[in-house]
């Protein structure tokens, strides 16, 4: 007999006991989420409810609001979040052609040596912290915005922008969107490729009609998550947006105000209402990004019937 | 019986090994010719020289002659698309692409430049005709050719590669993926179609290859042992490594 009955009885208790530590291990993480959700609202929604220790807030003139002003106790929203939704969505305008293309270069076109060459500075540039990036983007972003703007007559306030911002989080989901996008085109079939020189179509246009329309769903869920990255991102952002009290801003060569900067700038220096108040922008924040999601997924289905990746 | 492909001293090279050793055959118009042989003896690899598709592998190099139409194919002055337009392939894994019935044909087409829709309009519904698959999807052409049937999938691809109207029809263990009806839809429609192409098809299935082609070829070891009417070389092949294949004594 080669089958030993312990063995098989000890295996069976390893069995049940990895299952059981696997799963406790999932609960774990996955309640951190829900704890960190759950802290948020219930301090994001304190100063609407009635009895607020700081004076209770007015719901609807917070959502619509286009003052934020702390020295008046003038909490309006509304501005903010139009002034994110257009940041993230030009920054992703700007970075998406330009990603789709590198990434097409890079898994069909460039020499093998030069398309890992390419490919890890991409990596590298996914592991840069935000934080340089907001050096880079005071130090250099600023001062092209500047002289760009000085080309127009146009002073603005030391290059912080709502441009610069845009141009920041387009540098910023750039990896993200290539390192996705190299992944949906290195999935594609090759026997789809194949099928299309077969039939006498040339190496571009194999390219663009079959490797990008057969992984439009994986570039697209790339697309997704730099969304999320602009929209999320606070460090970088609030070192060159200016922080304006009023908007929404629509001039690219004014300042601007994210829902990030606005939880960010002085949080430390600053209790009562207005240190509850960035814990409602941060709910607004999470309402937001899960609203485009929600979206943006529903396109993404759309377009992504006919895709295999 | 007019020739279409004239193969001579053909050698082909992956890297350092050598996967066909001197390949010399005629291929004649609307004819079938099966290619048949045991796995890995270059019968695959042959086909695909025929529209150049070996051009795609890093460090494939072929040498010798493919003369068709009077010009050798790998000559510099062939142009690789021209070629391809006229010698059409399909796989062994059928392999539509993620788009539209309509799509899929109009495909080949339309990257030569082809805008007209009517004209388009004609070429999908002919091409579908022609392979027997109208009937059973004209009401959803517009729906993802992926939803199709494995073997509707194929006749799709035949269908894709007629209608860019080639001469030649190349194919590549087209029925290995297939279920025995669809299989012997496909044959029946080779039958069908070598009135008006020449068919090259490379097969597993000895019996395929008898009941379908006119001329077959018996490929090993990268060399072509025996080739000859079909007939000849099923019921008096001349050389004994064959009638050992066909036989059944190893394979």
């Amino acid at each position: 007999m080669l089958i030993d009955k312990k063995r098989v009885k000890r295996n069976k208790a390893l069995d049940k006991f990895f299952r059981g530590f696997f799963m406790a291990m999932a609960i774990l993480s996955s309640s951190f989420i829900v704890i960190i959700v759950l802290f948020v609202c219930a301090k994001g929604i304190s100063p609407f409810l009635p009895g607020y220790e700081y004076g209770q807030v007015d719901l609807i003139s917070f959502l619509t609001g286009s003052i934020y002003r702390q020295d008046q106790g003038l909490y309006g929203v509304g501005f903010i979040i139009i002034n994110t939704l257009i940041s993230a969505f030009i920054a992703l305008l700007i970075s998406f052609p330009l990603s789709v293309l590198t990434a097409l270069f890079i898994a069909k076109i460039a020499p093998k040596k030069l398309s890992a060459a390419m490919q890890s500075v991409v990596e590298l540039l996914a592991a840069v912290p935000s934080v340089v990036y907001g050096v880079f983007a005071s130090g250099v972003i600023t001062g092209i915005v500047e002289w760009l703007a000085s080309l127009f007559g146009i002073v603005t306030y030391g290059g912080s922008s709502l441009l610069a911002v845009v141009l920041l989080l387009a540098i910023m989901i750039f990896p993200t969107l290539t390192s996705m996008s190299i992944t949906a085109i290195k999935a594609v079939d090759p026997n789809l490729e194949q099928a299309s020189l077969a039939l006498g179509a040339t190496r571009t246009q194999t390219n663009f009609k079959i490797c990008l329309t057969a992984a439009k769903s994986g570039i697209f869920a790339g697309a997704i998550l730099g969304l999320g990255r602009a929209y999320g991102e606070a460090t970088a952002v609030a070192m060159v947006a200016g922080n304006k009290l009023f908007g929404p801003t629509f001039n690219p060569f004014d300042i601007t105000r994210t829902l990030t900067s606005t939880m960010l700038a002085g949080l430390k220096e600053t209790t009562g209402l207005d240190y509850d108040i960035r814990f409602s922008v941060g709910l607004v924040l999470i309402v937001v990004i899960f609203f485009s999601n929600w979206i943006l997924n529903i396109v993404k289905k759309r377009i992504g019937r006919n895709s295999v990746a | 019986m007019e020739t279409c492909f004239d193969v001579k001293n053909i050698d082909l090279f992956y890297g350092e090994k050598q996967a066909l050793k001197n390949v010399n055959m005629e291929i004649y118009k609307n004819c079938v010719t099966a290619f048949i042989g045991p796995s890995g003896c270059g019968k695959s690899t042959f086909i695909r020289c025929l529209n150049r598709m070996n051009d795609l592998i890093e460090g494939c190099k072929v040498e010798g002659e493919i003369i068709k139409d009077g010009l050798d194919i790998y000559s510099p002055k062939q142009d690789i698309v021209d070629l391809r337009t006229r010698v059409g392939m399909v796989f062994q894994k059928p392999n539509p692409f993620p788009m539209s019935i309509y799509d899929n044909i109009a495909y080949g087409p339309r990257c030569q430049g082809l805008k007209d829709k009517k004209k388009l309009d004609e070429i999908v519904m002919t091409s579908l005709k022609q392979v027997a698959l109208y009937d059973e999807v004209h009401d959803r052409l517009g729906e993802s050719a992926i939803g199709l049937s494995g073997g509707q999938q194929q006749r799709l691809c035949i269908a894709r590669c007629i209608a860019m109207s080639p001469e030649v029809i190349l194919m590549d263990e087209p029925t290995s993926a297939l279920d025995p009806i669809s299989t012997s839809k496909i044959e029946d429609l080779c039958l069908e179609l070598k009135k008006d192409y020449t068919i090259v098809i490379v097969t597993h299935n000895m019996q395929q290859a008898a009941r379908i082609s006119d001329y077959t070829a018996f490929f090993l070891m990268g060399e072509v042992v025996e080739m000859d009417k079909t007939d000849t070389i099923f019921s008096h092949p001349s050389d004994k490594r064959t009638e050992n294949y066909i036989t059944g004594r190893f394979g």
